[in-house]
């Protein structure tokens, strides 16, 4: 599992609309050139098993601190410490459209979880602490690896009606209807509580992505990943966009698993990635030849593009 | 023409979309109801609501289990026979041990274990019965295992004595009694039949009703009502004649 | 008798037939179809079925075992054992899964270093040869050493017969050692005290039969729904029968699952029980309700002395500092208020305890002076000081023991009273016996069918062996004992040996030889069928003792034990049903079988393992001249028993010759030839016989050598083959020209009472005494009492140890149902341990709150003498009153039996395992 390391072979030299000459991302040799395009995967990996690390830890080997334990639950609900409730804001939502009564308890744990993603950009759920996405990039790496076709195209929006869906559904049939075949919550439930059949399911995502539909569940199907979307249309954490360097080489739509979030024409405009399917992976930061590209908050896209390089290096040199 | 033509392949492709939507719609509601009637027979934690509530519920965290001291709760493994990642138990395998404080209740995140469970005696998890065919006690041996483990014995299981007949040696009869048993399955775990011929069911599955017309003479005193309120005699002008079909039908 | 009644001998007939499969439908009443029994016989082609015997408790149902390719494939409660009819508990029903536990000795094992015994080495194989020699050579080291009082056996109520008498006779004839003693010792020796001391015989005069012809049945100390669990079916059998009549009573101090179906309960505090007998004498005396003709007839009044001691050592170098203040008490103690008055003194009066060994000093007394003897005890002063329960009001317990005494004086209604481990395991058991039989006797409701008092055993061969074969330190077969000179020459003369070649001075009790064993005054010790270091009181002593370096200890056992650990060789040992046996139950039934599988491995029983260590011993190297400290007795020198070498060589013996050869492998003895008369062994193995090789059947040849001491001597057995018999499902003896007896001292019933007197009290022993009046001896001349039973008052002593400010609670410990003993056979049965997988401590939840503890907490469990950790239980089947707690003995993980005080009844030397003071808090 590795960024693409895909580089085109330019066979003239062609000018980007700042009137640079396109260049194409080429990997570099050393390890921490290598290290360096691959940071963020490993950030995000960092991030999503050492959070299951810290749920197994504590059902397993009763991890705590200061006689609390850390981490009981799973990504559904859990609570942190003893005493801070987490929950699955989505979950909690469908739950409550099956018109049962909630303990205060999980819904003050869905918005606090609801709280953070909103502050760090919705989908940020997705790349960074869904379990799904380590199956889905594993599929998605291999794809281009092996140059698979899509078998058909089928529209990202259909996730709306997914969760369209699930609400529609949990009214319906009394019980939260995403919730019950979430592949997400089975893989991470069968991870810390024991494995059943849910590898199963979690093929299946697999095989779908890779042979049939490129981001097939997480791109186009998943409504939890479409509700963290409309979350995060507010989210003041985005990645900016520095439209004078840009050259519309496209090496980062290549590497995006949401490609249509990379809208050159719309990015130049605001100055980020503004759309709510971005999930904040920050591939395509690392592959961009000219730097164009730069975590950073929503406000500063409008005071000063330039100085998100600044806030680039910044974290770059923080980390 | 293209304007038409291009409406009409929009309406098309909405009404293909609705369609779609519905179908996939209702086979995803067929695959819930399906997975939500899984297992009614799931041996489910304390304070669990009803299989509907509960269902709905719980949102499958797994803190219940984390906080049982005892490794009695699992979540359910997909594939497994009971409602996937809900909390159960098999009590052969590790009962309820019916802790005073009942963590997995105060853990449970969502209520979907009810909090107003204060006393675990008060919980009701299944029903436990005994197969007296194949109970070593009520074939006549010395066993009644199932009364001494009980850890509300005397009154969720009793001990009769009943003649053997084929010799003078009493037969120690267990029976459980619904008022009093939370089907910790403490007693199936017990059992030392090869198959447990005690076991605890959700109590629907084998509890019969006796008609709300009738009450048991012996059990609640009820004199005979002092004050008799006499309802007025209503005016039966309106009412139609009945009986007619049987006696105006056939041949006499 | 429990014959069947005619109307349903069809269906026993058919139940006969078919198997343990079918049986449950006959039982519950439904006929089986001819299909269900062509199923069952399908399913058991190539089984062969035999009739044997329950291992476990001292009830002795009859079971049957299946047996395929020399392995158990089932078994079923025999439907023809009068005792049990088809039924099992249990534990019973895993008789046949208790050898194939996954742990099961199957080479001798030793503690070694560089091929070498090593008393600081890990366990290593050995061969049998290997194990042998080096205990043979530890023994001969400390018998060279120290004499035949230096080496020791701590045998068991579990031998079955032929094992006891090998190791008596090896020990006692062969080595000239009485220190020989079994587990027995702590389980029913107050009971044969009593029995002596009263009849001059041992063993209940009465029957299991006595139950249904009883009227009112009065269980002291004992949970027989748990301990006797058959027995108890057929006391609820006769309850339910005719509720109205038939009155039960228990006197327990924890509220047991016995007390389920009584009618009344009577919670008393530990050790009152001695009070309450006392009362109701009073009552009889009082309301004149004495059965005088029966009394003047057969009975005389006795008593003795008060300042006993209590079996404690008085003062011991070893002894914990926690434990001095108790120990202090075995020299002085200081008389409480309430003993003071049943004792006729002041209270705070120090009292010596100068008679501490002379205890079983007693003599005749008046009826006047028993009168005297009684009349402190009030219903009024029994009442206060006896309420076991603090929740319970005065008004109702006194009212209790009113109903109680009702109940006994009744004209008309026939009483039985059982008793076991709560009146035998008791600073003053062998008292508490003997008060039982006082208020029969009294009463004249003793010896016939339902009246009678009946002292119930623990286990499977307590009386048949431990108490009949002799195999304690101070007996010999038949009721004999070793300081009798008269004894001694009838069992030198059935053993064939020079006279004097027996010792006369009384061995080492089996708590004396744990604590010899820390004295360093006996160093070599072999352990068989049976588990002191987990069983005993203050194990925690016995156990650093048994690893002192110039100890010597060896177990037998199947199972790697507790004893195992401690010990230096353990030799891996055949169970049950893998070899041929016989034991006899508390009813006096003698019941045989044959052998039904091998043992696995190199396991060997018992039987073999003494006569293979006889072959290692010569003549000359026991027979000879031994130092004996403390020998005292008519006849020799003393400290010294004589060399019997040269009257040995008179008699034809050689120098040279072994024990095997001479006490063993006699020239009658081999004429009892196996291979043996089909007839009898049904083409059954004998592994034993097969191994040594020598052509003859040792069981059998040494049960019909042992049946010599018991004919005409009111024990009277029957020959080996008779117990063999398919026929036969058990015999209580006498056994008189084939036929048994049911109620002994009766004429109607029992052979041995002179025509015409109705009643006679037979038994030999201690049938002269002084007389004397309650406080002492007024006539040192022996006065006669052949044929009476004596009527014994003994006052209420204040047990030694009692809860106080710092160990606050009362620990009694015992049984449960589902286990046996120490666990060591049950606990490996899996379904039994699933079921109940370790000993919990039972306590009042009041207690329980008191000392921030719930349910299922871990507490420790402390007394002076150690502390263990236990799960807490506040509910269940046992409800002790507050201030009380109780433990079951039989969880190696919780041994508690360590924590107990080694007080024992310093007449009969059996531990009170019911009276130690404990505290408890959380772990």
């Amino acid at each position: 599992m590795a960024v693409d390391n895909n580089t085109v072979k330019p066979d003239t030299v062609k000018l980007g609309p700042n009137g640079k000459p396109v260049r194409p991302f080429v990997m570099p040799s050393t390890l921490v050139g290598k290290l360096k395009v691959w940071r963020y995967i490993i950030y995000r990996r960092i991030v999503q098993l050492g959070s299951l690390l810290l749920f197994l830890g504590t059902v397993h080997w009763g991890w705590s601190i200061a006689g609390e334990p850390l981490l009981i639950g799973n990504l559904s609900s859990s609570t942190l410490f003893g005493i801070v409730p987490l929950a699955d804001p989505f979950a909690v939502l469908q739950i409550f459209l099956t018109q049962h009564l909630l303990e205060q308890e999980v819904v003050i744990g869905a918005g606090i979880v609801l709280l953070i993603y909103t502050l760090l950009g919705g989908r940020v759920w997705c790349s960074w602490a869904c379990p799904i996405n380590m199956v889905s990039d594993l599929a998605s790496w291999l794809r281009r690896k092996l140059s698979i076709k899509d078998s058909f195209i089928l529209s990202r929006n259909i996730r709306y009606v997914v969760l369209a869906l699930s609400l529609i559904l949990s009214v319906i049939t009394g019980i939260a209807a995403f919730e019950w075949v979430s592949p997400i919550s089975m893989l991470h439930r069968e991870l810390i509580f024991g494995i059943g059949m849910g590898w199963m399911a979690i093929l299946g995502i697999f095989i779908f992505d890779l042979l049939v539909l490129r981001d097939g569940w997480c791109g186009h199907l998943c409504p939890l990943g479409a509700f963290y979307g409309v979350v995060g249309k507010v989210a003041p954490i985005r990645i900016l966009f520095d439209t004078p360097t840009c050259t519309h080489c496209s090496e980062c739509v290549r590497v995006c698993p949401e490609p249509k979030v990379l809208n050159f024409k719309k990015a130049a405009e605001v100055g980020m990635i503004a759309s709510g399917d971005c999930t904040n992976c920050g591939r395509c930061i690392t592959v961009c030849p000219e730097n164009t590209l730069a975590f950073g908050l929503r406000v500063q896209s409008n005071i000063s593009k330039k100085s998100s390089n600044k806030l680039e290096s910044n974290l770059r040199r923080a980390t | 023409m293209t304007s038409k033509s291009s409406r009409r392949e929009f309406l098309t492709r909405s009404v293909q979309g609705v369609a779609l939507t519905a179908t996939g719609g209702l086979v995803w509601s067929y695959l819930l109801q399906q997975q939500a009637h899984a297992a009614p027979h799931a041996i489910r934690p304390p304070g669990a609501y009803d299989e509907a509530g509960f269902n709905a519920k719980c949102i499958k965290c797994g803190q219940c289990v984390r906080d049982c001291p005892y490794d009695t709760l699992k979540l359910a493994p997909t594939g497994e026979m009971v409602a996937i990642g809900t909390p159960y138990f098999i009590p052969r395998e590790i009962p309820c041990y019916m802790c005073e404080d009942i963590p997995c209740v105060k853990a449970c995140p969502t209520g979907a274990l009810d909090h107003s469970l204060e006393k675990i005696e008060e919980s009701r998890m299944g029903l436990a019965v005994i197969d007296i065919e194949n109970c070593l006690s009520w074939i006549g041996l010395r066993c009644e295992i199932c009364h001494r483990v009980c850890p509300i014995l005397d009154k969720a299981i009793t001990i009769e004595h009943h003649p053997r007949k084929l010799s003078k040696h009493a037969r120690f009869v267990p029976l459980v009694h619904s008022d009093a048993c939370t089907g910790c399955g403490v007693c199936e775990k017990a059992c030392p039949t090869e198959i447990a011929a005690i076991r605890v069911v959700q109590p629907e599955l084998v509890q019969g009703k006796i008609g709300e017309h009738y009450r048991l003479g012996w059990k609640i005193d009820t004199p005979i009502t002092q004050e008799f309120k006499a309802p007025k005699r209503k005016d039966g002008k309106d009412t139609p004649a009945t009986g007619l079909d049987y006696l105006n039908q056939g041949e006499i | 008798m429990d014959k069947l009644s005619p109307t349903l001998s069809q269906t026993r007939r058919e139940f006969l037939k078919t198997s343990v499969a079918a049986s449950a439908a006959v039982t519950a009443g439904v006929s089986i179809s001819s299909a269900a029994i062509a199923a069952t016989k399908e399913a058991e082609a190539g089984w062969q079925w035999d009739k044997s015997v329950c291992r476990f408790c001292g009830v002795g149902c009859g079971i049957m075992v299946a047996t395929k390719d020399d392995k158990i494939v089932a078994t079923k409660g025999d439907p023809d054992a009068p005792v049990n009819r088809g039924l099992n508990c249990i534990k019973g029903y895993f008789n046949g899964k208790i050898l194939y536990g996954k742990d099961r000795l199957t080479k001798p094992l030793m503690r070694m270093k560089d091929g070498k015994f090593a008393k600081d080495g890990k366990f290593h194989e050995v061969t049998w040869d290997q194990a042998f020699d080096e205990m043979e050579k530890q023994f001969k080291k400390t018998y060279k050493d120290m004499g035949p009082h230096g080496v020791s056996v701590i045998g068991s109520g579990q031998y079955t017969i032929p094992e006891g008498y090998v190791m008596a006779k090896l020990m006692k004839a062969g080595f000239r050692s009485n220190n020989i003693d079994p587990n027995a010792r702590h389980c029913m020796a107050s009971a044969v005290v009593g029995f002596i001391q009263t009849f001059g015989i041992d063993e209940p005069s009465g029957n299991y039969d006595d139950i249904e012809h009883a009227d009112t049945m009065v269980t002291w100390g004992a949970n027989m729904a748990e301990c006797h669990p058959i027995l108890w079916a057929r006391v609820s059998d006769r309850k339910i029968a005719d509720e109205d009549n038939i009155k039960l009573i228990n006197l327990t101090t924890c509220s047991n699952q016995t007390s389920d179906i009584a009618d009344i309960e009577i919670i008393f505090k530990p050790g009152t029980d001695l009070a309450i007998s006392n009362y109701i004498a009073r009552e009889i005396v009082k309301r004149d309700a004495i059965d005088h003709d029966f009394v003047d007839k057969h009975c005389v009044y006795a008593t003795g002395p008060y300042d006993i001691g209590y079996g404690m050592r008085g003062t011991s170098k070893y002894a914990f500092d926690a434990e001095k203040d108790i120990q202090a008490k075995e020299l002085e103690i200081t008389l409480d208020k309430d003993e003071a008055i049943a004792q006729r003194r002041t209270a705070g009066e120090k009292v010596k305890q100068s008679n501490r060994g002379k205890a079983m000093k007693h003599w005749q007394i008046s009826f006047d002076e028993f009168k005297k003897g009684v009349e402190p005890y009030t219903l009024e002063f029994v009442a206060e000081m006896s309420k076991g329960d603090v929740d319970e009001s005065l008004e109702s317990h006194a009212a209790k023991l009113k109903e109680l005494a009702d109940a006994y004086i009744a004209k008309g209604k026939k009483v039985t009273s059982f008793w076991t481990m709560g009146t035998n395991q008791h600073y003053r058991g062998s008292w508490a016996n003997e008060q039982m039989y006082t208020l029969h006797l009294l009463l004249g409701k003793q010896a016939m069918p339902g009246n009678g008092a009946f002292s119930l055993t623990g286990q499977p061969s307590a009386c048949g062996t431990a108490r009949e074969v002799g195999t304690f330190a101070h007996r010999l077969p038949a009721d004999m004992v070793v300081f009798n000179g008269k004894h001694r020459d009838i069992s030198e003369r059935h053993w064939n040996l020079p006279a004097k070649t027996l010792n006369p001075k009384v061995g080492a009790h089996i708590t004396k030889i744990l604590r010899s064993m820390e004295d360093g005054t006996i160093k070599w010790a072999w352990v068989q069928v049976n588990n002191p270091f987990q069983a005993s009181g203050n194990a925690n002593h016995w156990i650093a003792a048994a690893r002192k370096s110039d100890n010597f200890l060896v177990v037998s056992d199947p199972y790697p034990t507790v004893s195992a650990k401690v010990a230096d060789l353990i030799l891996p040992t055949a169970m049950i049903y893998e070899k041929w046996g016989l034991y006899g139950n508390a009813e006096r039934r003698t019941q045989g079988w044959r052998q039904q599988v091998n043992p696995p491995g190199e396991a060997m029983g018992d039987v073999w393992q003494g006569l293979e260590f006889a072959k290692r011993f010569k003549l000359k190297e026991v027979w000879g001249e031994h130092k004996v400290p403390g020998l005292k007795s008519k006849g020799f020198t003393d400290g010294e028993l004589p060399s019997v070498l040269d009257a040995a060589v008179k008699m034809g013996y050689s120098p040279e010759d072994t024990l095997y050869d001479v006490l063993f492998a006699t020239a009658k003895n081999k004429k009892v030839a196996w291979p043996h008369d089909n007839a009898v062994t049904k083409g059954h193995g004998n592994h034993i016989a097969e191994k040594l090789g020598d052509g003859w059947f040792p069981e059998k040849a040494l049960f019909d050598e042992y049946r010599q001491f018991t004919l005409g001597n009111a024990h009277d057995l029957a020959d080996f083959d008779t117990y063999i018999d398919d026929g036969i499902r058990g015999l209580k003896w006498p056994v008189i020209n084939g036929k048994e007896t049911q109620w002994r001292f009766n004429e109607k019933y029992d052979s041995y009472v002179t025509k015409g007197n109705g009643f006679e009290f037979y038994g030999k022993a201690l049938k002269a005494t002084p007389t004397g009046n309650l406080d002492k001896v007024t006539s040192k001349d022996k006065k006669k009492l052949a044929g009476r039973a004596k009527i014994f008052f003994r006052p209420y002593a204040a047990p030694p140890e009692q809860p106080d400010d710092n160990y606050d609670l009362w620990l009694s410990t015992g049984r449960v149902l589902e286990h046996w003993h120490t666990g060591t056979m049950t606990r490996r049965v899996p379904e039994l341990h699933r079921a109940v997988p370790s000993a919990q401590i039972w306590m009042h939840p009041t207690d329980a709150d008191k000392r921030g503890l719930q349910r299922d907490d871990l507490v420790w469990v402390e007394t002076r003498r150690g502390k263990v950790k236990a799960r807490l239980e506040t509910s269940g089947r046992n409800r002790p009153p507050k201030g009380y707690t109780f433990v079951p003995f039989f969880d190696e993980s919780v041994m508690i039996n360590k924590l107990c005080l080694d007080v024992t009844c310093p007449m009969s030397k059996e531990q009170d395992f019911k009276k130690s003071a404990a505290k408890v808090y959380k772990a």
